[in-house]
């Protein structure tokens, strides 16, 4: 097979298609107010980026055009509640691409995904705002009105089913006695799962961080639910719910912000998912991509430092 | 088929497929032009004057140094001019060349003395010595001088002729298998006969089927082998040929010769058999002119000197602003103009249109890694590229910069278009200026040091004397004064017995 030649603009682009089925699904069981989201934040990523932009000096167009802080927001504003104020996502972003990437030197220079400090930053400060999902469909209109506060939105929200399952495990329920199920979350993960596969077959991202961050996740869970299954939650339910595929696939797969060492990807990606499994169970915030991706982000010139290929002769 | 395929390395289909892959020999040019500056050493000084005729084959530069070529006129004529030329290289840097020009007769030196078929005479001493005063050098590109490498892996097993080519786009070595085979054949022989190898192989990428069939038809010795090798950009370079056809790693900062191979270009071969058999010093050499803006892409044997344009002239260009690089799509260098001579390493010029390849502007490195598996010899060269560019020298020795062999394959896949390879070269410029600044400090400090520790030393030397001095002085006192006392008292000694006697003398 032909070498193929990528261009860094097609491969953002790829990757924000990727992201339709996924999406779908969410529009599919939530309501389309997640285009509210994505449009809001993508017009916030671009009037930050050429902000700064023009702050440093550095040409415009050919910056905006590469399709980065685009990805950057659309990540960001698929992650938070589709019903979340206007404003939460808004400030995401300008979080995002001021603090996560443009303080930095732009892009390829940040040490941190932005679209996850973004979402840190959002779920600290407002964790009210970042919990409350949608707990049925919600209509275009409604939607809107939820998002601007035009209406009170009060009997519209729900916790997400990660969040329900922590919140019965700490008042005392069995696992038996509670509902795991969630045909969205499952849905919408397939989603971004196919997405994903997409991806690699197109060679845009490489297999190392999607499998081993999927490794690790399952081997921790699963060495849990051996412990205590009626504690623990089974690796199933890990892969089936919160943001597990989207991680894997969008957002631990981040170029810039991974290691870059193929064994170094293992590594990065085995931890991701180990630390997603701990932060869920024993942290105070139902999901944990975020937490788990910056925290290893921290460890990446380590671990690339450590995992250089042996050199031709040495 | 080769068995041990090598990581990374690029998949890439000619661009420019020729219908034919003769190889086109050409009418002499009017004049030639020849760098008397080889790849290592000195400048060969001229020994031929301004409006001397010279013979073709005849010697007109030469060196003392054994490690160096010489330079022979490669058509029969009047030498016009000595003085600066324009090199082919990006600097455009200029080099004093000899310029001789045609009387048309291509009249040659006796080419009568010497091994000829009976090179098996010879000692492999005298071959050594025939190959460095026919000026052969490595014609894959390199330029390196033949009898040196030749001589370095005295005792070596395999004799590998490399005829896979430089890169996609070049046809020049396999153009050379069509109308030579049984001289490249030959003259693994020749090598066979002064290296002690026992077995030759010659390597070349499987999409050459007639190159191929032509070698096994002309290969009657069954010490020589003909291996196909999958089509794969960078299986030309040495180090990767000796690792995907024997399977041996050489070393990093070691050569072919250092793990018991000698690695040779088709091109040198045959020039070898020339030489050595025939007599004939090289003179000419086999050149492929590709490119977009070539419309039939073609190869030709021209005499060493000829102007790129007298090349240029027998291929059709597509009409517009050209832009001309020496060798091809990946290592090429682009140069301004077409006013450059064909040298002993020119194996390609490529004509691009100058709008249709004109570079994209390049973007930030995002880390994607693309390029760490394409790289042949596993190097990160994104971290090379971050290294590099904050002028990081050390990092990026660290991370083995001088390992890269600088074939593009890393510049060519990245997505923002960044001219990885461009930076390495800056990089390794620099630090071997730096490494050349710190040799003269160290020497500077240790001269310094010598002459502090010198001054010291005779300072201290000084000082020991005028103790010595002043110590042999009050040694010399008190032996004075000792003198002194032993006369005074023996004078006191005789006044005083002299009284006593007086006294007695009373009594």
């Amino acid at each position: 097979m032909e070498t193929k030649r990528l261009d860094t603009n097609q491969i953002m682009r790829q990757v924000i298609y990727a992201l339709v089925l996924g999406v779908g699904a969410q529009i599919y069981f939530f309501g389309s107010s997640v285009i509210v989201q994505i449009i809001l934040a993508s017009i916030t990523a671009i009037i930050a980026e050429a902000v700064f932009l023009q702050i440093r000096g550095v040409k415009i167009k050919p910056a905006i055009m590469d399709g980065s802080a685009i990805l950057t927001a659309i990540l960001l504003a698929i992650s938070i509640p589709s019903i979340a104020p206007w404003w939460v996502v808004v400030l995401g972003v300008l979080f995002a691409i001021i603090f996560g990437k443009q303080i930095f030197g732009g892009l390829g220079n940040n040490p941190f995904n932005p679209a996850m400090l973004g979402y840190a930053f959002l779920l600290i400060s407002y964790p009210v705002q970042m919990t409350q999902w949608p707990g049925e469909f919600i209509s275009f209109s409604q939607g809107i009105d939820v998002i601007f506060g035009l209406n009170n939105v009060d009997g519209l929200t729900g916790a997400t089913r990660l969040d329900d399952v922590k919140t019965q495990l700490m008042l005392g329920t069995q696992i038996r006695d509670i509902n795991l199920e969630s045909v969205s979350q499952l849905w919408i993960n397939v989603g971004f799962l196919l997405g994903g596969i997409y991806l690699l077959l197109r060679r845009i991202i490489f297999w190392q961080i999607p499998f081993s961050l999927l490794l690790g996740l399952i081997l921790m869970s699963a060495a849990l639910f051996f412990i205590d299954p009626s504690q623990f939650t089974s690796p199933y339910f890990h892969l089936a719910n919160g943001a597990t595929m989207l991680a894997a696939f969008f957002i631990a797969t981040d170029p810039v912000s991974a290691s870059t060492t193929p064994r170094g990807r293992v590594i990065y990606g085995f931890f991701i998912g180990t630390l997603i499994v701990i932060i869920r169970v024993f942290g105070g915030y139902p999901d944990a991509v975020a937490f788990a991706v910056l925290l290893m982000n921290i460890t990446v010139p380590l671990i690339d430092f450590y995992t250089q290929p042996k050199v031709f002769g040495k | 088929m080769s068995e041990f395929a090598f990581k990374g390395g690029l998949k890439l289909e000619n661009p420019y497929p020729a219908d034919e892959i003769d190889l086109i020999r050409i009418p002499l040019p009017d004049k030639v032009i020849l760098p008397l500056q080889q790849r290592i050493g000195e400048q060969a000084k001229p020994i031929v004057g301004i409006g001397e005729h010279v013979l073709t084959g005849q010697v007109v530069a030469t060196i003392d140094d054994e490690r160096c070529a010489p330079v022979h006129a490669s058509i029969s004529g009047n030498v016009v001019a000595i003085d600066e030329q324009v090199m082919p290289h990006q600097s455009g840097l200029k080099a004093l060349c000899i310029t001789i020009e045609s009387d048309g007769k291509d009249d040659w030196v006796d080419t009568s003395i010497g091994c000829t078929e009976h090179y098996e005479l010879c000692t492999p001493e005298t071959i050594y010595n025939k190959i460095r005063v026919s000026g052969i050098v490595g014609m894959g590109g390199a330029g390196f001088p033949t009898h040196t490498k030749v001589q370095l892996a005295e005792g070596c097993h395999t004799l590998l002729v490399n005829a896979t080519e430089c890169e996609p786009g070049i046809t020049c070595d396999a153009s050379l298998i069509l109308a030579y085979s049984t001289k490249i054949i030959r003259g693994a022989e020749v090598l066979f006969h002064i290296s002690r190898a026992e077995r030759a192989i010659i390597a070349i990428e499987d999409d050459k089927p007639e190159a191929i069939a032509l070698l096994k038809k002309y290969c009657n010795n069954d010490r020589i082998s003909i291996e196909e090798i999958p089509t794969k950009y960078t299986s030309g370079a040495e180090k990767i040929l000796v690792k995907s056809v024997l399977g041996i790693e050489i070393p990093s900062g070691k050569f072919a010769s250092d793990v018991g191979v000698l690695c040779l270009n088709v091109g040198t071969v045959v020039a070898i058999f020339d030489a050595v058999v025939e007599n004939r010093p090289l003179i000419s050499r086999a050149v492929t002119v590709a490119g977009n803006a070539v419309k039939v892409p073609k190869n030709f044997q021209v005499r060493l000197g000829a102007s790129y344009d007298y090349l240029l002239s027998f291929t059709d260009l597509e009409e517009g602003k050209h832009k001309v690089s020496m060798a091809g799509m990946m290592m090429g260098i682009e140069l301004k103009g077409t006013n450059y001579s064909v040298t002993k390493n020119t194996n390609c010029i490529f004509v691009d249109m100058d709008e249709k390849s004109a570079p994209a502007k390049a973007k930030e490195c995002i880390r994607c890694g693309l390029c760490n598996t394409v790289c042949p010899v596993d190097l990160l060269p994104q971290q090379l590229y971050w290294y590099s560019k904050g002028e990081n020298i050390d990092k990026a020795v660290d991370y083995n910069l001088l390992d890269c062999i600088e074939c593009g394959c890393c510049s060519y896949v990245c997505p923002s278009r960044i001219p990885l390879v461009n930076y390495y070269q800056f990089s390794k410029a620099l630090y071997r200026q730096q490494v050349k600044e710190k040799e003269q400090t160290d020497k500077a400090r240790s001269r310094f040091e010598f002459r502090e520790m010198r001054l010291e030393r005779n300072k201290r030397e000084r000082a020991e004397m005028m103790e010595a001095k002043k110590k042999a002085l009050k040694e010399k006192m008190a032996s004075d004064k000792a003198q002194k006392d032993i006369i005074e008292a023996a004078v006191e000694r005789v006044s005083s017995s002299k009284s006593d006697t007086e006294e007695q003398d009373g009594n």
